[in-house]
C-alpha cells in the first residue's frame, strides 16, 4: 500500500472538507469577535508632544553643536519620562490607584529618528484619565527636568486633549477576527488532514482498485426514500413487464 | 393484483428493489453486477456464488436477495439460501417462514424438496436458515451440504448462498471452499481497509475464489443526470 499524494488530489480532498472548513473557520472568527466586543475593556490612547529644545538666551543662533547635545540628551529624557520618580508625582497629584511600575506598563515614549520631539503615549480603559495621566506626566517632567539637569529646556507642543469619539486602541474586532481567521484556516486543515488519517474506511472505487488485489464487479447506491416513494406509484406496470424478461 | 400482495411490496420496498422497480439506477447496478460476474468466471459456469462481508451489516443479504432477482429477470432459475445460522434474516426479506430451512436438511430432519419454498418472484426460489443450530460450523461443514449443492447443481442455473461475515465466524470460510465463487460485499465509508484486507486473506487461505467486491451503499454525488440517463434508456 503505498500513499501518494499529488496536488490535484489534495485539492479534491480540500474540497471535500470545505463544510467542516467553513465551519471552524466561521466559529474561530465568531469566537473572537464575541470576545472582543463583549468581554475585552476597550483601552484609549492619549498622546501629547515635547519639544526638547534649549532656550538661547545669549545667542540668538542655533549651531548643530546645539542640536546634537539636544538629540542626545533625548534619550536620557525618554527614561526619565517614564522613571518612578516622575511617576509616582504623577500618581500622586492625581490620585490614581496604581503603582508606578503599572503607569509604566501603559506608557510608551517614543522619538523620530533626529527629532527633537518626542511623543508620549498613554493607554487606560477611560481616555480623560489617559488624557490627565499624560498632560500631567509632561508637566511633572518639565518641572522636575530644571531640577534634574539644570536646564530647562522642555517645551509641551501639543497637549493631550480628550475628543469624544475617539475610538479605542484596543481592542481591534477585526483585526482580531482576522487573525481568528487565518487560524481558522489552519485549523481546519489541520483536523481535515487528521479526520483524513484516521479515517480508514473505504470510500470510492477507485481506492478499492488501488489497494486490493480483487475486481469491483459493481456499485450499488444508498436506496433513498425518493426512489421508494417513485416505486410505489410505478409497481404494477414495471414488475409485469420486468417479470416478462424485458430486460435481458 | 390483491391487496394482501400490494401491501406485501409496499413492505418490501426497501430491500428488494430490483423487484420492486426494475428501471430504477439500483436496479441498473444489481445488473451490472450480474454482468461482471458473468465476465469475471468466462471459463467457468458459475453455478454457485456466495455472498459475505468482513463484518456484518455491510449489505450481504440485500445484496444477494437483488442479484438473485436480476438472474431471476434474466430467465435464469436461481435458488438462494441463507447459511447465516447466527443472523438469518432471509425469510423477513421474502416474508416467508423460517423453518423448516437450511439446518433442518443438513441435520437430516427434512427432505430438501420439502424445504425450497418458491416466492412471488418468478424463477427465485429460496431455502431459508431454518431453526438456529448449537453448531452451525459442523452443519456446514458436513457431507451433507456438499451433496446439496450438488443436488441443486442440476435443477438450478444460479446458486446464490447468503453467508454470514467473514471476520465474525468461519462459517463463511467453510462455505467459501464449497462454491464456485465468493464475492465481498463492502459498505462504502463503512468498511475499513484493513478488514478488508483480512478478509481476502482469510478467503484466500481457505481456497476460495473471489469473484470481486461489491461497493454498498454508495453516494453519487450528483445523481441528477446519471439517474435521467438510465431512466431514459430503460423506458425507451
Amino acid at each position: 500500500m503505498e500513499e501518494t499524494l499529488n496536488l490535484s488530489e489534495l485539492f479534491k480532498f480540500l474540497k471535500k472538507r470545505i463544510p467542516l472548513m467553513l465551519g471552524i473557520i466561521a466559529l474561530c472568527v465568531s469566537i473572537s469577535g464575541y470576545v472582543s466586543y463583549t468581554y475585552l475593556t476597550p483601552i484609549y490612547e492619549a498622546s501629547t508632544q515635547i519639544l526638547i529644545s534649549k532656550q538661547k538666551e545669549e545667542r540668538n543662533t542655533f549651531d548643530s553643536q546645539d542640536i546634537q547635545l539636544n538629540l542626545q540628551l533625548i534619550n536620557t529624557y525618554n527614561v526619565v519620562i517614564t522613571s518612578r520618580a516622575i511617576l509616582s508625582r504623577v500618581i500622586e497629584k492625581l490620585e490614581l490607584n496604581m503603582t508606578p511600575s503599572d503607569l509604566q506598563s501603559s506608557m510608551r515614549v517614543s522619538n523620530q529618528q533626529n527629532s527633537q520631539v518626542v511623543n508620549i503615549y498613554v493607554q487606560d480603559p477611560n481616555l480623560q484619565q489617559a488624557v490627565n495621566i499624560a498632560n500631567t506626566t509632561v508637566e511633572v517632567f518639565q518641572e522636575d527636568i530644571k531640577r534634574l539637569m539644570a536646564v530647562d529646556n522642555v517645551q509641551i507642543l501639543s497637549p493631550a486633549i480628550f475628543e469624544e469619539n475617539t475610538k479605542p486602541i484596543k481592542p481591534d474586532p477585526i483585526f482580531n477576527m482576522a487573525v481568528a481567521g487565518i487560524v481558522g484556516v489552519m485549523l481546519g486543515a489541520g483536523i481535515s488532514f487528521l479526520l483524513e488519517y484516521f479515517d480508514t474506511t473505504v470510500k470510492s472505487e477507485k481506492e478499492m482498485n488501488d489497494l486490493f488485489d480483487v475486481n469491483v464487479l459493481g456499485i450499488i447506491s444508498v436506496i433513498s426514500d425518493k426512489e421508494v416513494k417513485k416505486n410505489n406509484k410505478k409497481v404494477k406496470p414495471i414488475s409485469r413487464r420486468s417479470r416478462g424478461g424485458g430486460y435481458v | 393484483m390483491s391487496k394482501r400482495k400490494k401491501i406485501r411490496l409496499q413492505m418490501l420496498g426497501r430491500k428488494l428493489i430490483a423487484f420492486i422497480n426494475p428501471t430504477s439506477m439500483i436496479s441498473e447496478q444489481y445488473r451490472t453486477v450480474r454482468t461482471n460476474i458473468k465476465f469475471a468466471m468466462p471459463d467457468l459456469d458459475v453455478k454457485t456464488i456466495l455472498f459475505t462481508s468482513a463484518s456484518p451489516g455491510e449489505g450481504k443479504s440485500t445484496t444477494a436477495a437483488n442479484v438473485g432477482i436480476v438472474f431471476a429477470q434474466e430467465g435464469k432459475k436461481v435458488l438462494l439460501i441463507d447459511s447465516d445460522m447466527r443472523k438469518p434474516s432471509m425469510h423477513y426479506t421474502f416474508q416467508t417462514t423460517n423453518s423448516p430451512g437450511l439446518s433442518n436438511i443438513l441435520s437430516k430432519q427434512w427432505s430438501v424438496a420439502d424445504v425450497i419454498q418458491k416466492t412471488f418472484i418468478e424463477g427465485l426460489d429460496i431455502i431459508p436458515c431454518g431453526q438456529i443450530p448449537s453448531n452451525p460450523a459442523e452443519l456446514l461443514g458436513s457431507s451433507m451440504l456438499d451433496s446439496l449443492i450438488n443436488a441443486m447443481k442440476v435443477k438450478y442455473d444460479v446458486i446464490i448462498i447468503d453467508a454470514p461475515p467473514v471476520l465474525t465466524v468461519a462459517d463463511a470460510q467453510i462455505l467459501a471452499n464449497k462454491c464456485d465463487g465468493t464475492i465481498l460485499v463492502v459498505s462504502t465509508k463503512k468498511t475499513k481497509k484493513e478488514s478488508i484486507i483480512r478478509a481476502i486473506e482469510v478467503l484466500h487461505s481457505s481456497k476460495a475464489k473471489i469473484l470481486g467486491t461489491v461497493l454498498n451503499n454508495y453516494k453519487i454525488k450528483s445523481d441528477g443526470n446519471y439517474y435521467h440517463y438510465y431512466r431514459s434508456f430503460e423506458l425507451d
